[in-house]
């Protein structure tokens, strides 16, 4: 597999001797999206020490929301230090669970998630604050559809501050919700893209629409279709629909290879 | 008083009636008639062992191996805690001065065995000889026999030689005889094993603010640690008695994932459970006696922190497993593990976190492939209505909860057999389950499902489709 593209390179355009190389700590506490268009908008990636939120406007499309954002954290290098994935009753019955087949086959790691449902959703930002704060797991994951009250200024500002002093990133999902006011960092809009079909008119590697609703830093709002790698394990910019090459990734063009009884 | 089946017999009497003289095993109208005003209540078995299980508890103050004797009898071993008290009968007046206490007469007899100890009580003798035969406990026709021979008490029958009186009674009444003579000494089983450690703390004066307690419980938790480093092990489990001063015993118990012997973070599990539980500790007049007990312990190697400070993940991982388990319940913080199967819901197992670490041989991706298995499962797959272009064909649109979504792409099928060999005469044709088949499915929209047909057609005349997961 090679390896579209160095995320870092836009950042540093060149090291001269090794101490050049040293990245700075503003710099370091990005975390790259990987995909070089939305990476170049975002000045080099998303707070990798803070509270991002990701929407998905109607309940179909939450799952794309949950999917981006759990992606978004495998994106971590240390996220082998496992994620902290919280959930509800409520949900887990309407959205059903994590099936580990497919995380393993989207590149990450299920014996490395460690999951918490959750009553209600007091109970749920309770754990998100302890998880967050222990520095257990690389990444918080909180799950939350419909439009819940609990969720506001002050428990967004609670844990964006618990993750920015642990060194956590957190990401906080809310499927089928109108954004209100948070203290997230970022605020995304994410929902599935049609995807570059393979050989035979089979779906292909997972896309997404996001859009940038809102950012902190001053990032004026965009919207970027990108791809998933789950080789690399990392997006890259989708290409744009239509008659495209269908094989995205050298070598393996055979078709007779994809046949599957 | 208590009235038993059919006959209707006093089970049991109070003193008052003892001194009418009414005895256990009246009939009721017989005692009617000699005392027309009294009082009788049914006799509840469960209720009486209810009391008795509350006043062991109670009495683990005295030592930890307690048994039951039922219907109304209680042993403890006290060998090598009657110091506590001054000595052994002490003891037994604190026990006697609590039991009293709460209304219950008692009569509390000391043995070296815990025969000698219970027939002692149960007849009210001072000595063993003094006891009658019927301590022999050895059935109505053995203990006639024995009188009949003029053997009235274990006192005549200890001088005799035991060969004749085994062959004549058997050998269990020679046994028990023994037992009560205090020449073997057989154990209690206690209700609760002893714990590997054990550290209390008693009070004059009982205390009864929290903050007293968790001092308490800090300090024998410290103590508790120390004995723990001493052999090299932590504790998987931690139990905390709480004993008041009318006698009731309230317990908490945390379970860690991991051993563990830091004070500090066993402290804050503690804070946990007694936030999380339904109904908060009363502690009425104020606990006398705190005890910290052990009862299960791992070996754990000292650890030499590294001079780096960097933080050590597992621990922490073990140390909010630990935490959010012992307040959300453990069932709720889980792992995935993986499970030989090809059915889809049945190749993944979670299990509780603390349970342990999950082993990492999941299947691994082939470069170049989507996802073949979607990230989300429903619990139950979700009916889904299908347009097909032909009946074995690939599915051109379905409604999912009353939104129609139209197949851009389609792969599939990927045929998936049951496991016929899970149900009953499976091996027989029609038996074994219905056979699916897997579509992979990206709507117009580009969302992704994984859509199945259960059963093909030879199989059943109208096969349903369901929705099984979602993509990313």
């Amino acid at each position: 597999m090679n390896i579209r593209h160095n995320p870092l390179g836009t950042v540093f355009p060149s090291g001269q001797g090794t101490w050049k190389q040293y990245q700075p700590d503003g710099q370091s506490s990005l975390l790259p999206i990987g995909a070089p268009n939305v990476d170049t908008r975002l000045r080099g990636g998303i707070a990798r020490h803070g509270l991002h939120e990701f929407f998905g406007p109607t309940k179909v499309d939450s799952h794309a929301a949950v999917a981006f954002a759990l992606l978004l954290a495998w994106r971590l290098p240390e996220s082998d230090a496992g994620i902290f994935w919280i959930t509800s009753d409520k949900e887990r019955q309407a959205s059903g669970r994590l099936y580990p087949h497919g995380l393993s086959a989207m590149g990450g790691d299920p014996s490395k998630i460690l999951l918490v449902q959750v009553a209600d959703l007091r109970d749920a930002l309770r754990a998100a604050a302890d998880g967050i704060r222990s520095k257990a797991a690389a990444a918080v994951i909180l799950e939350a559809q419909g439009n819940a009250r609990l969720i506001d200024l002050t428990s967004t500002r609670r844990l964006a501050l618990a993750a920015a002093e642990a060194g956590v990133l957190a990401l906080l999902v809310r499927g089928d919700a109108v954004p209100m006011p948070s203290a997230a960092s970022t605020r995304w809009q994410v929902k599935s893209a049609p995807s570059v079909p393979l050989p035979g008119n089979a779906p292909g590697f997972a896309t997404f629409d996001i859009s940038l609703l809102r950012h902190r830093g001053g990032t004026a709002p965009f919207a970027a279709k990108v791809t998933w790698d789950h080789a690399t394990r990392s997006f890259y910019d989708a290409p744009l629909s239509g008659g495209l090459s269908a094989i995205v990734t050298g070598g393996e063009a055979d078709p007779a290879s994809r046949q599957r009884a | 008083m208590e009235k038993e089946r059919g006959a209707m017999r006093l089970v049991a009497c109070d003193p008052a009636a003892l001194a009418l003289g009414l005895t256990p095993g009246t009939a009721l109208a017989d005692a009617r008639a000699r005392v027309p005003e009294l009082a009788v209540f049914d006799h509840d078995p469960a209720a009486d062992l209810k009391l008795l299980g509350w006043l062991a508890d109670g009495c683990e103050r005295y030592t930890p191996a307690c048994m039951l004797d039922p219907p109304q009898g209680l042993l403890l071993d006290i060998t090598g805690c009657e110091h506590l008290f001054g000595d052994e009968v002490r003891l037994a007046q604190d026990m006697q001065a609590r039991l009293q206490r709460h209304g219950l007469t008692s009569r509390v007899a000391l043995g070296a065995t815990p025969d000698s100890a219970q027939a002692k009580a149960r007849f009210a003798a001072r000595t063993i000889s003094a006891l009658p035969v019927e301590a022999l406990d050895g059935g109505d026709k053995v203990h006639k026999a024995l009188r009949r021979a003029g053997l009235r008490s274990i006192g005549d029958l200890a001088i005799r030689p035991r060969k004749p009186l085994a062959a004549r009674f058997g050998k269990t009444v020679v046994m028990r005889l023994a037992r009560l003579l205090e020449e073997e000494d057989p154990r209690i089983i206690p209700r609760r094993s002893p714990p590997i450690i054990q550290t209390a703390q008693n009070f004059a004066e009982p205390i009864s603010r929290t903050n007293d307690v968790l001092a308490t419980i800090e300090m024998l938790a410290g103590g508790a640690a120390l004995q723990l480093q001493e052999r090299g092990q932590g504790g998987r489990r931690f139990e905390i008695s709480l004993f008041r001063s009318d006698g009731h015993v309230a317990r908490l118990a945390v379970d860690t994932g991991t051993p563990t012997r830091d004070a500090v973070l066993l402290m804050r599990l503690i804070r946990e459970r007694i936030d999380a539980l339904a109904d908060p500790l009363d502690p009425g007049f104020g606990y006398d006696l705190i005890r910290l007990e052990v009862p299960h312990a791992e070996v754990l190697e000292n650890v030499q922190v590294g001079l780096e400070t960097k933080v050590d993940t597992d621990a922490a991982t073990a140390a909010l497993i630990d935490r959010l388990s012992v307040r959300l319940g453990a069932q709720r913080v889980r792992q995935f593990h993986a499970r030989q199967s090809h059915i889809p819901e049945r190749a993944v197992l979670e299990r509780a976190a603390q349970a342990g670490a999950p082993k990492a041989d999941w299947p691994k991706p082939e470069p170049g492939e989507p996802a073949m298995r979607p990230f989300r499962l429903f619990e139950t797959p979700q009916p889904v209505e299908v347009t097909a272009g032909f009946p074995e064909g690939e599915p051109r649109s379905f409604r999912w909860r009353r939104q129609v979504h139209r197949v851009a792409r389609v792969e599939g099928p990927e045929r998936i057999s049951p496991e016929w060999w899970r149900h009953a005469r499976g091996y027989e044709p029609g038996n074994g389950g219905l056979t699916r088949d897997y579509y992979r499915v990206e709507d117009n929209e580009g969302r992704r499902f994984w859509l199945f047909r259960r059963g093909l057609y030879d199989e059943t005349e109208r096969p349903l489709w369901y929705l099984h997961g979602i993509f990313a």
